[in-house]
Protein backbone atom coordinates (compact mmCIF):
# COMPACT_ATOMS: atom_id res chain seq x y z
CA UNK A 1 0.00 0.00 0.00
CA UNK A 2 0.91 3.45 -0.61
CA UNK A 3 2.46 4.59 2.54
CA UNK A 4 1.24 8.23 2.14
CA UNK A 5 -2.38 6.54 1.86
CA UNK A 6 -1.77 4.14 4.78
CA UNK A 7 -1.05 6.98 7.65
CA UNK A 8 -4.11 9.34 6.31
CA UNK A 9 -6.16 6.40 6.88
CA UNK A 10 -4.73 5.80 10.27
CA UNK A 11 -5.25 9.12 11.43
CA UNK A 12 -8.79 9.24 10.33
CA UNK A 13 -9.12 5.59 12.18
CA UNK A 14 -7.44 7.42 15.30
CA UNK A 15 -9.76 9.87 14.93
CA UNK A 16 -12.49 8.27 14.51
CA UNK A 17 -12.07 6.15 17.60
CA UNK A 18 -11.23 8.59 19.82
CA UNK A 19 -14.13 10.68 18.33
CA UNK A 20 -16.52 7.80 19.51
CA UNK A 21 -14.63 7.23 22.78
CA UNK A 22 -14.93 11.24 23.72
CA UNK A 23 -18.55 11.22 22.37
CA UNK A 24 -19.70 8.91 24.91
CA UNK A 25 -18.58 11.09 27.79
CA UNK A 26 -19.73 14.03 25.89
CA UNK A 27 -23.30 12.38 25.94
CA UNK A 28 -23.57 11.75 29.76
CA UNK A 29 -22.42 15.33 30.12
CA UNK A 30 -25.26 16.12 28.40
CA UNK A 31 -27.98 13.31 29.38
CA UNK A 32 -28.80 15.16 32.31
CA UNK A 33 -29.68 18.85 30.37
CA UNK A 34 -31.73 17.13 28.15
CA UNK A 35 -33.65 14.90 31.30
CA UNK A 36 -34.03 18.18 33.30
CA UNK A 37 -35.62 20.23 30.07
CA UNK A 38 -37.57 17.56 28.58
CA UNK A 39 -39.36 16.76 32.24
CA UNK A 40 -39.25 19.89 34.02
CA UNK A 41 -39.31 22.39 31.05
CA UNK A 42 -36.44 23.95 32.82
CA UNK A 43 -33.04 24.78 31.63
CA UNK A 44 -30.48 24.06 34.51
CA UNK A 45 -27.98 26.74 33.67
CA UNK A 46 -25.79 25.41 36.80
CA UNK A 47 -25.95 22.12 34.99
CA UNK A 48 -21.91 22.11 34.22
CA UNK A 49 -20.97 23.78 37.54
CA UNK A 50 -22.47 20.32 39.51
CA UNK A 51 -20.20 18.58 36.99
CA UNK A 52 -17.47 20.42 38.76
CA UNK A 53 -18.87 20.22 42.31
CA UNK A 54 -18.73 16.03 41.78
CA UNK A 55 -15.19 16.54 40.73
CA UNK A 56 -13.87 18.37 43.78
CA UNK A 57 -16.14 16.05 45.49
CA UNK A 58 -13.62 13.29 44.65
CA UNK A 59 -10.89 15.38 45.01
CA UNK A 60 -11.97 15.90 48.79
CA UNK A 61 -12.65 12.30 49.16
CA UNK A 62 -9.41 11.32 47.62
CA UNK A 63 -7.38 13.91 50.29
CA UNK A 64 -8.69 11.76 53.10
CA UNK A 65 -8.23 7.81 51.84
CA UNK A 66 -6.48 6.98 48.98
CA UNK A 67 -8.41 4.72 46.56
CA UNK A 68 -8.92 4.62 42.88
CA UNK A 69 -10.77 7.60 42.03
CA UNK A 70 -13.69 5.50 40.68
CA UNK A 71 -14.46 4.16 43.86
CA UNK A 72 -15.20 7.86 44.87
CA UNK A 73 -18.12 7.67 42.44
CA UNK A 74 -19.87 5.28 45.51
CA UNK A 75 -20.30 8.58 47.61
CA UNK A 76 -20.36 10.99 44.66
CA UNK A 77 -23.56 9.94 42.81
CA UNK A 78 -25.77 9.51 45.87
CA UNK A 79 -24.54 12.97 47.20
CA UNK A 80 -25.15 14.13 43.86
CA UNK A 81 -28.38 12.71 43.53
CA UNK A 82 -29.37 14.41 46.94
CA UNK A 83 -28.25 17.60 45.78
CA UNK A 84 -30.40 17.61 42.49
CA UNK A 85 -33.37 15.98 43.89
CA UNK A 86 -33.15 18.61 47.12
CA UNK A 87 -32.31 21.63 44.50
CA UNK A 88 -35.83 20.41 42.46
CA UNK A 89 -37.91 19.84 45.23
CA UNK A 90 -37.17 22.40 47.62
CA UNK A 91 -36.53 25.23 45.41
CA UNK A 92 -37.28 24.65 41.49
CA UNK A 93 -40.30 23.34 41.96
CA UNK A 94 -41.42 26.45 44.07
CA UNK A 95 -40.74 28.41 41.03
CA UNK A 96 -42.09 26.49 37.80
CA UNK A 97 -44.07 27.20 35.14
CA UNK A 98 -47.45 25.49 37.17
CA UNK A 99 -46.43 26.92 40.53
CA UNK A 100 -45.85 30.85 39.14
CA UNK A 101 -49.30 30.12 37.42
CA UNK A 102 -50.80 29.00 40.70
CA UNK A 103 -49.36 32.62 42.26
CA UNK A 104 -51.15 34.62 39.33
CA UNK A 105 -47.73 35.35 37.53
CA UNK A 106 -47.27 35.05 33.84
CA UNK A 107 -46.22 31.56 32.38
CA UNK A 108 -43.77 33.39 30.91
CA UNK A 109 -42.26 34.63 34.40
CA UNK A 110 -42.38 30.69 35.24
CA UNK A 111 -40.23 30.32 31.78
CA UNK A 112 -37.97 33.19 33.01
CA UNK A 113 -37.52 32.23 36.81
CA UNK A 114 -35.49 28.95 36.87
CA UNK A 115 -33.17 30.76 34.22
CA UNK A 116 -32.19 33.05 36.31
CA UNK A 117 -32.07 31.31 39.65
CA UNK A 118 -29.87 28.60 37.65
CA UNK A 119 -27.58 31.32 36.73
CA UNK A 120 -27.59 32.49 40.45
CA UNK A 121 -26.71 28.70 41.49
CA UNK A 122 -24.43 28.62 38.89
CA UNK A 123 -22.24 31.64 40.43
CA UNK A 124 -22.67 30.35 43.66
CA UNK A 125 -21.46 27.48 43.25
CA UNK A 126 -18.31 28.37 41.52
CA UNK A 127 -17.41 31.02 44.33
CA UNK A 128 -18.26 28.63 47.24
CA UNK A 129 -15.62 26.51 45.30
CA UNK A 130 -13.48 28.91 45.32
CA UNK A 131 -13.68 29.56 48.90
CA UNK A 132 -12.82 25.91 49.45
CA UNK A 133 -10.16 25.07 47.25
CA UNK A 134 -8.87 28.60 45.80
CA UNK A 135 -8.63 28.74 41.78
CA UNK A 136 -5.78 26.16 41.04
CA UNK A 137 -5.93 24.20 38.27
CA UNK A 138 -6.91 20.07 39.93
CA UNK A 139 -6.48 17.16 38.30
CA UNK A 140 -8.12 13.88 39.61
CA UNK A 141 -4.91 11.44 39.90
CA UNK A 142 -4.92 8.07 38.37
CA UNK A 143 -2.98 4.99 37.21
CA UNK A 144 -4.97 4.87 33.47
CA UNK A 145 -3.82 8.73 32.35
CA UNK A 146 -1.06 7.46 30.54
CA UNK A 147 -2.12 3.80 29.76
CA UNK A 148 -3.19 3.08 26.33
CA UNK A 149 -4.76 -0.23 24.50
CA UNK A 150 -3.11 -1.03 21.37
CA UNK A 151 -5.20 -2.14 18.76
CA UNK A 152 -2.80 -2.76 16.28
CA UNK A 153 0.45 -1.39 15.76
CA UNK A 154 -0.47 2.48 14.95
CA UNK A 155 -4.00 2.10 16.14
CA UNK A 156 -4.43 2.70 19.78
CA UNK A 157 -7.07 4.36 22.22
CA UNK A 158 -6.77 5.73 25.73
CA UNK A 159 -7.64 3.06 28.39
CA UNK A 160 -9.37 6.14 30.44
CA UNK A 161 -11.43 7.18 27.40
CA UNK A 162 -12.29 3.23 26.53
CA UNK A 163 -13.34 3.04 29.88
CA UNK A 164 -15.71 6.04 30.13
CA UNK A 165 -17.29 4.73 26.77
CA UNK A 166 -18.08 1.87 28.44
CA UNK A 167 -19.46 3.26 31.90
CA UNK A 168 -21.35 6.04 29.65
CA UNK A 169 -23.39 3.42 27.00
CA UNK A 170 -24.21 1.77 30.39
CA UNK A 171 -25.77 4.43 31.79
CA UNK A 172 -27.78 5.26 28.89
CA UNK A 173 -28.77 1.76 28.60
CA UNK A 174 -29.92 1.25 32.41
CA UNK A 175 -31.14 5.26 32.02
CA UNK A 176 -33.33 4.04 28.92
CA UNK A 177 -34.63 0.78 30.80
CA UNK A 178 -35.12 2.47 34.20
CA UNK A 179 -37.76 5.39 31.94
CA UNK A 180 -39.10 2.23 29.89
CA UNK A 181 -39.68 -0.69 32.42
CA UNK A 182 -39.82 0.91 35.89
CA UNK A 183 -43.14 2.54 37.36
CA UNK A 184 -41.38 5.46 38.69
CA UNK A 185 -40.09 5.88 34.94
CA UNK A 186 -43.51 5.76 33.45
CA UNK A 187 -44.42 8.41 35.78
CA UNK A 188 -41.21 10.28 34.99
CA UNK A 189 -42.21 10.19 31.35
CA UNK A 190 -45.42 10.94 31.60
CA UNK A 191 -44.95 14.01 33.21
CA UNK A 192 -42.66 15.21 30.40
CA UNK A 193 -45.43 14.42 28.25
CA UNK A 194 -48.00 16.17 29.90
CA UNK A 195 -47.30 17.81 33.00
CA UNK A 196 -51.14 19.03 33.64
CA UNK A 197 -52.52 15.70 33.02
CA UNK A 198 -50.14 13.60 35.14
CA UNK A 199 -51.47 14.86 38.80
CA UNK A 200 -54.66 13.90 37.53
CA UNK A 201 -53.54 10.06 37.37
CA UNK A 202 -52.09 10.42 40.79
CA UNK A 203 -49.07 11.06 39.99
CA UNK A 204 -47.15 12.68 42.94
CA UNK A 205 -45.62 15.50 40.24
CA UNK A 206 -43.13 17.49 42.83
CA UNK A 207 -41.94 14.40 43.29
CA UNK A 208 -41.71 12.97 39.97
CA UNK A 209 -39.62 15.71 38.97
CA UNK A 210 -37.24 15.88 41.95
CA UNK A 211 -36.48 12.10 41.23
CA UNK A 212 -35.68 12.94 37.70
CA UNK A 213 -33.42 15.80 38.59
CA UNK A 214 -31.76 13.89 41.17
CA UNK A 215 -31.01 11.02 38.48
CA UNK A 216 -29.91 14.04 36.21
CA UNK A 217 -27.52 15.49 39.07
CA UNK A 218 -26.19 12.16 39.73
CA UNK A 219 -25.30 11.03 35.86
CA UNK A 220 -23.68 15.20 35.79
CA UNK A 221 -21.36 13.84 38.91
CA UNK A 222 -20.43 10.75 37.34
CA UNK A 223 -19.36 12.96 34.27
CA UNK A 224 -17.59 14.99 36.58
CA UNK A 225 -15.61 12.56 37.93
CA UNK A 226 -14.71 11.42 34.31
CA UNK A 227 -13.27 15.11 33.65
CA UNK A 228 -11.40 15.69 37.02
CA UNK A 229 -9.99 12.70 35.66
CA UNK A 230 -9.43 13.38 32.10
CA UNK A 231 -8.09 16.94 32.34
CA UNK A 232 -7.56 19.98 34.38
CA UNK A 233 -10.53 21.97 35.80
CA UNK A 234 -10.82 25.22 38.09
CA UNK A 235 -13.72 26.19 40.23
CA UNK A 236 -15.20 28.46 37.07
CA UNK A 237 -15.08 25.97 34.31
CA UNK A 238 -18.94 25.30 34.50
CA UNK A 239 -20.05 27.18 31.70
CA UNK A 240 -17.14 24.93 29.20
CA UNK A 241 -19.83 22.35 30.49
CA UNK A 242 -22.62 23.73 30.02
CA UNK A 243 -21.66 24.08 26.59
CA UNK A 244 -20.89 21.25 25.52
CA UNK A 245 -23.85 19.73 26.89
CA UNK A 246 -26.04 22.67 25.03
CA UNK A 247 -23.74 21.51 21.43
CA UNK A 248 -24.57 17.50 22.51
CA UNK A 249 -27.87 18.41 22.69
CA UNK A 250 -28.83 20.73 19.61
CA UNK A 251 -26.78 18.06 17.77
CA UNK A 252 -28.58 15.15 18.63
CA UNK A 253 -32.04 16.72 19.86
CA UNK A 254 -33.73 16.86 22.85
CA UNK A 255 -35.68 13.97 24.72
CA UNK A 256 -33.73 11.57 23.41
CA UNK A 257 -31.41 9.55 25.13
CA UNK A 258 -29.96 7.71 21.77
CA UNK A 259 -29.94 11.38 20.18
CA UNK A 260 -27.91 12.32 23.05
CA UNK A 261 -25.08 9.59 22.40
CA UNK A 262 -25.19 10.17 18.08
CA UNK A 263 -24.79 13.80 19.13
CA UNK A 264 -22.23 13.40 21.40
CA UNK A 265 -20.29 10.95 18.97
CA UNK A 266 -20.38 13.49 16.11
CA UNK A 267 -19.63 16.27 18.18
CA UNK A 268 -16.48 13.86 19.39
CA UNK A 269 -15.69 13.00 16.05
CA UNK A 270 -15.57 16.22 14.48
CA UNK A 271 -13.75 18.02 17.20
CA UNK A 272 -10.82 14.99 17.17
CA UNK A 273 -10.60 15.06 13.38
CA UNK A 274 -10.15 19.22 13.07
CA UNK A 275 -7.69 18.82 16.13
CA UNK A 276 -5.52 16.08 13.81
CA UNK A 277 -5.85 18.30 10.33
CA UNK A 278 -5.97 21.72 11.77
CA UNK A 279 -4.57 21.94 15.14
CA UNK A 280 -6.09 22.16 18.78
CA UNK A 281 -7.52 25.70 18.35
CA UNK A 282 -9.88 24.39 15.37
CA UNK A 283 -11.14 21.64 17.85
CA UNK A 284 -13.86 24.36 19.08
CA UNK A 285 -14.43 25.70 16.22
CA UNK A 286 -15.35 22.81 14.21
CA UNK A 287 -17.68 21.93 16.83
CA UNK A 288 -19.89 25.72 16.52
CA UNK A 289 -19.46 24.82 12.75
CA UNK A 290 -21.20 21.44 13.05
CA UNK A 291 -23.77 23.05 15.97
CA UNK A 292 -24.37 26.07 13.45
CA UNK A 293 -25.04 23.53 10.43
CA UNK A 294 -27.71 21.31 12.42
CA UNK A 295 -29.21 24.51 13.77
CA UNK A 296 -29.87 25.37 10.01
CA UNK A 297 -30.52 22.08 8.91
CA UNK A 298 -32.29 20.74 10.86
CA UNK A 299 -32.75 22.80 14.19
CA UNK A 300 -35.16 19.91 16.45
CA UNK A 301 -31.64 17.96 16.35
CA UNK A 302 -31.10 14.43 14.74
CA UNK A 303 -33.30 12.31 16.65
CA UNK A 304 -36.03 15.01 17.90
CA UNK A 305 -39.25 13.44 19.14
CA UNK A 306 -42.48 14.61 17.25
CA UNK A 307 -44.54 17.04 19.78
CA UNK B 1 -78.25 7.45 49.65
CA UNK B 2 -74.74 7.93 50.58
CA UNK B 3 -73.79 11.55 49.15
CA UNK B 4 -70.64 11.11 47.14
CA UNK B 5 -69.32 14.42 46.35
CA UNK B 6 -70.67 18.00 47.78
CA UNK B 7 -70.12 21.43 46.99
CA UNK B 8 -70.67 24.45 48.89
CA UNK B 9 -70.92 27.89 47.97
CA UNK B 10 -68.10 27.44 45.40
CA UNK B 11 -66.74 30.76 44.33
CA UNK B 12 -63.54 31.43 41.69
CA UNK B 13 -63.48 34.75 39.79
CA UNK B 14 -60.54 35.26 37.24
CA UNK B 15 -59.72 38.77 37.29
CA UNK B 16 -63.60 40.27 36.35
CA UNK B 17 -65.34 36.85 35.34
CA UNK B 18 -66.89 34.52 37.86
CA UNK B 19 -66.48 30.65 36.89
CA UNK B 20 -68.03 29.76 39.90
CA UNK B 21 -70.30 31.89 41.93
CA UNK B 22 -71.45 30.04 45.20
CA UNK B 23 -71.95 27.00 43.53
CA UNK B 24 -73.56 24.30 45.61
CA UNK B 25 -74.95 20.81 44.84
CA UNK B 26 -74.57 17.28 45.78
CA UNK B 27 -74.33 13.86 43.82
CA UNK B 28 -75.17 10.53 45.21
CA UNK B 29 -73.78 7.37 45.15
CA UNK B 30 -74.91 5.53 41.95
CA UNK B 31 -76.23 8.71 40.36
CA UNK B 32 -75.93 10.19 37.08
CA UNK B 33 -75.49 14.32 37.27
CA UNK B 34 -75.52 16.26 33.66
CA UNK B 35 -74.12 19.47 33.84
CA UNK B 36 -75.38 21.97 31.16
CA UNK B 37 -75.43 25.69 30.50
CA UNK B 38 -73.51 27.76 27.44
CA UNK B 39 -70.17 27.91 26.30
CA UNK B 40 -68.42 30.51 29.47
CA UNK B 41 -70.82 28.86 31.91
CA UNK B 42 -68.46 27.50 33.98
CA UNK B 43 -68.96 23.77 32.99
CA UNK B 44 -65.43 22.87 32.51
CA UNK B 45 -64.28 25.31 35.23
CA UNK B 46 -66.35 23.16 37.81
CA UNK B 47 -64.47 20.11 37.00
CA UNK B 48 -61.46 22.04 37.61
CA UNK B 49 -62.32 23.15 41.00
CA UNK B 50 -63.47 18.89 41.89
CA UNK B 51 -60.53 17.74 40.08
CA UNK B 52 -57.92 19.98 42.46
CA UNK B 53 -56.79 22.45 38.52
CA UNK B 54 -58.48 25.27 40.07
CA UNK B 55 -58.34 26.15 43.63
CA UNK B 56 -61.44 27.94 44.76
CA UNK B 57 -61.27 31.99 46.24
CA UNK B 58 -64.18 30.27 48.64
CA UNK B 59 -66.17 27.30 49.66
CA UNK B 60 -65.36 23.85 50.05
CA UNK B 61 -65.76 20.79 48.52
CA UNK B 62 -66.45 17.32 49.92
CA UNK B 63 -65.69 14.01 48.86
CA UNK B 64 -66.62 10.90 50.58
CA UNK B 65 -67.10 12.88 53.83
CA UNK B 66 -63.57 14.26 53.90
CA UNK B 67 -62.98 17.99 53.11
CA UNK B 68 -60.71 18.21 50.06
CA UNK B 69 -60.68 21.91 49.30
CA UNK B 70 -57.08 21.99 49.53
CA UNK B 71 -56.20 18.49 48.36
CA UNK B 72 -53.58 18.44 45.90
CA UNK B 73 -55.06 16.98 42.23
CA UNK B 74 -52.64 13.53 42.35
CA UNK B 75 -54.12 13.25 46.06
CA UNK B 76 -57.70 13.66 44.87
CA UNK B 77 -57.19 11.39 41.70
CA UNK B 78 -55.90 8.84 44.36
CA UNK B 79 -58.51 8.99 46.78
CA UNK B 80 -61.34 8.36 43.69
CA UNK B 81 -61.85 11.12 41.35
CA UNK B 82 -61.26 10.60 37.88
CA UNK B 83 -61.57 13.12 34.55
CA UNK B 84 -61.32 13.30 31.28
CA UNK B 85 -61.53 16.05 28.95
CA UNK B 86 -63.28 17.33 25.91
CA UNK B 87 -60.24 17.65 23.71
CA UNK B 88 -58.81 14.26 24.97
CA UNK B 89 -54.72 14.54 26.18
CA UNK B 90 -53.68 11.54 26.12
CA UNK B 91 -49.67 10.99 26.44
CA UNK B 92 -48.79 11.31 23.37
CA UNK B 93 -45.33 9.21 23.54
CA UNK B 94 -46.78 5.98 25.83
CA UNK B 95 -49.31 3.17 24.17
CA UNK B 96 -52.42 2.95 25.22
CA UNK B 97 -51.16 0.48 27.79
CA UNK B 98 -48.88 2.64 28.72
CA UNK B 99 -51.20 5.09 29.16
CA UNK B 100 -53.80 3.48 31.68
CA UNK B 101 -50.93 1.37 33.34
CA UNK B 102 -50.24 4.69 34.66
CA UNK B 103 -53.02 5.85 35.43
CA UNK B 104 -54.45 2.33 36.80
CA UNK B 105 -50.69 1.92 38.98
CA UNK B 106 -50.31 5.57 39.99
CA UNK B 107 -54.20 6.75 40.56
CA UNK B 108 -55.52 3.25 41.47
CA UNK B 109 -53.04 1.59 43.39
CA UNK B 110 -53.93 -1.49 41.34
CA UNK B 111 -51.26 -4.24 42.14
CA UNK B 112 -48.16 -4.85 39.91
CA UNK B 113 -49.34 -8.30 39.39
CA UNK B 114 -52.75 -7.76 38.52
CA UNK B 115 -52.45 -4.38 36.70
CA UNK B 116 -52.00 -6.29 33.09
CA UNK B 117 -54.95 -8.25 33.57
CA UNK B 118 -56.94 -5.12 34.85
CA UNK B 119 -56.62 -3.08 31.45
CA UNK B 120 -57.72 -5.85 29.62
CA UNK B 121 -60.81 -5.58 31.45
CA UNK B 122 -61.10 -1.99 31.22
CA UNK B 123 -59.82 -1.90 26.90
CA UNK B 124 -62.55 -4.47 26.86
CA UNK B 125 -64.94 -2.34 28.13
CA UNK B 126 -64.18 0.56 25.85
CA UNK B 127 -63.88 -1.56 22.54
CA UNK B 128 -59.99 -0.53 22.79
CA UNK B 129 -58.81 -3.85 23.00
CA UNK B 130 -57.24 -3.91 19.20
CA UNK B 131 -55.47 -0.62 20.09
CA UNK B 132 -53.39 -1.47 23.22
CA UNK B 133 -49.86 -1.13 22.02
CA UNK B 134 -50.92 1.37 19.53
CA UNK B 135 -48.72 5.01 20.77
CA UNK B 136 -51.57 7.20 22.15
CA UNK B 137 -50.59 10.01 19.94
CA UNK B 138 -51.44 8.05 16.55
CA UNK B 139 -55.25 7.18 17.83
CA UNK B 140 -58.02 8.54 15.53
CA UNK B 141 -60.65 11.00 17.20
CA UNK B 142 -63.43 7.99 18.21
CA UNK B 143 -60.10 6.40 19.52
CA UNK B 144 -59.16 9.07 21.44
CA UNK B 145 -62.23 10.00 22.72
CA UNK B 146 -62.40 6.21 23.88
CA UNK B 147 -59.00 6.47 25.08
CA UNK B 148 -59.88 9.10 27.68
CA UNK B 149 -62.36 7.44 28.87
CA UNK B 150 -60.63 4.27 29.23
CA UNK B 151 -57.68 5.95 30.76
CA UNK B 152 -60.06 7.47 33.64
CA UNK B 153 -61.49 4.29 34.35
CA UNK B 154 -58.15 2.55 34.87
CA UNK B 155 -58.10 4.32 37.98
CA UNK B 156 -60.75 2.52 39.64
CA UNK B 157 -62.33 5.55 40.09
CA UNK B 158 -65.69 6.35 42.86
CA UNK B 159 -66.31 9.22 40.99
CA UNK B 160 -66.01 9.98 36.81
CA UNK B 161 -66.03 13.90 35.61
CA UNK B 162 -67.07 13.25 31.84
CA UNK B 163 -66.39 16.24 30.04
CA UNK B 164 -68.01 16.13 26.47
CA UNK B 165 -67.09 12.94 25.01
CA UNK B 166 -70.19 12.98 22.77
CA UNK B 167 -69.00 16.53 20.91
CA UNK B 168 -67.84 15.85 17.16
CA UNK B 169 -69.06 11.83 17.27
CA UNK B 170 -72.12 10.58 15.02
CA UNK B 171 -75.43 9.94 16.62
CA UNK B 172 -74.13 5.99 16.50
CA UNK B 173 -71.33 6.96 18.60
CA UNK B 174 -72.36 8.94 20.34
CA UNK B 175 -75.18 6.11 21.54
CA UNK B 176 -71.79 4.28 22.02
CA UNK B 177 -70.86 6.15 24.78
CA UNK B 178 -74.25 6.33 26.07
CA UNK B 179 -74.33 3.25 26.46
CA UNK B 180 -70.46 2.68 28.11
CA UNK B 181 -71.14 5.59 30.89
CA UNK B 182 -74.46 3.22 31.93
CA UNK B 183 -72.10 0.36 32.04
CA UNK B 184 -69.63 2.13 34.08
CA UNK B 185 -72.12 3.03 36.15
CA UNK B 186 -73.69 -0.24 36.46
CA UNK B 187 -70.38 -0.96 38.04
CA UNK B 188 -70.74 0.92 41.01
CA UNK B 189 -69.37 4.67 39.76
CA UNK B 190 -70.73 7.77 40.34
CA UNK B 191 -70.76 10.03 36.63
CA UNK B 192 -70.69 13.75 36.88
CA UNK B 193 -71.20 14.58 32.85
CA UNK B 194 -70.80 17.80 30.89
CA UNK B 195 -72.47 17.94 27.45
CA UNK B 196 -73.70 20.13 25.26
CA UNK B 197 -76.27 17.51 23.24
CA UNK B 198 -79.29 17.94 24.86
CA UNK B 199 -80.54 14.94 23.49
CA UNK B 200 -77.56 13.06 25.17
CA UNK B 201 -78.69 15.05 28.23
CA UNK B 202 -82.08 14.08 28.25
CA UNK B 203 -81.83 10.53 27.75
CA UNK B 204 -78.52 9.70 29.55
CA UNK B 205 -78.44 11.84 32.96
CA UNK B 206 -80.96 10.67 36.31
CA UNK B 207 -80.61 14.29 37.40
CA UNK B 208 -79.63 17.53 35.56
CA UNK B 209 -77.67 20.86 36.98
CA UNK B 210 -78.07 24.17 34.48
CA UNK B 211 -75.47 26.77 34.82
CA UNK B 212 -74.49 30.19 33.30
CA UNK B 213 -72.38 32.51 34.20
CA UNK B 214 -70.74 30.52 36.81
CA UNK B 215 -74.08 30.32 38.54
CA UNK B 216 -76.67 27.41 39.26
CA UNK B 217 -79.51 28.42 37.42
CA UNK B 218 -81.89 25.18 37.72
CA UNK B 219 -81.25 21.50 39.15
CA UNK B 220 -83.92 18.59 39.18
CA UNK B 221 -84.99 15.81 36.80
CA UNK B 222 -83.94 16.53 33.15
CA UNK B 223 -87.14 17.64 31.72
CA UNK B 224 -87.87 20.17 34.62
CA UNK B 225 -84.59 21.60 34.20
CA UNK B 226 -84.69 21.79 30.19
CA UNK B 227 -88.04 23.68 30.52
CA UNK B 228 -87.73 25.67 33.36
CA UNK B 229 -87.73 29.16 32.48
CA UNK B 230 -84.23 30.49 33.08
CA UNK B 231 -82.62 27.21 31.14
CA UNK B 232 -85.12 28.46 28.39
CA UNK B 233 -84.07 31.82 28.72
CA UNK B 234 -80.41 31.03 28.12
CA UNK B 235 -80.44 28.60 25.76
CA UNK B 236 -82.86 30.28 23.58
CA UNK B 237 -82.57 33.88 24.69
CA UNK B 238 -86.57 33.98 24.82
Amino acid sequence: MNEDLYWTLVDIANGLLSGVMLGGYYAIIAIGLALTFGVMRMVNLAHGDMLVLAAYLAVLVLQFVPISPFITLALVIPVMFGVGYALQRFLLNAISVQSMERKGMSAGFGLMSPILVTFGLSIVIAHALLGGFASDARIIRNALSYSAVRLTEDLNLSTLRLIFFVIAVAILVALHLFLRRTHAGRAIRASADDAEIAPLMGIATPKINALASGIAIAIAGVAGVMVGMSRTFQPFDGPVFLLVAFGVVIVGGLGSIVGSLVGGVLLGITQVLAGTYFGPSAQLVAGYILILFVLAVRPQGLFARRR
Amino acid sequence: MTTVLSATRLSKAFGAIHVADRVSFSIDEGEILGVIGPNGAGKTSLFGLISGNIRPDSGYVEFGGKDITRWAPQDRARAGIARTYQIPKPFTHMTVAGNLKVAAIFGGGVAEDEVEEWIDGVLAQTHLAPARNTLAGRLPLLMRKRHELARALAMRPKLLLVDEVAAGLTDHEVGEFIDMVAGIRAGGVTVLWIEHVMKTMLTATDRLLALDSGRIIAQGKPEEVINSPDVRRVYLGA
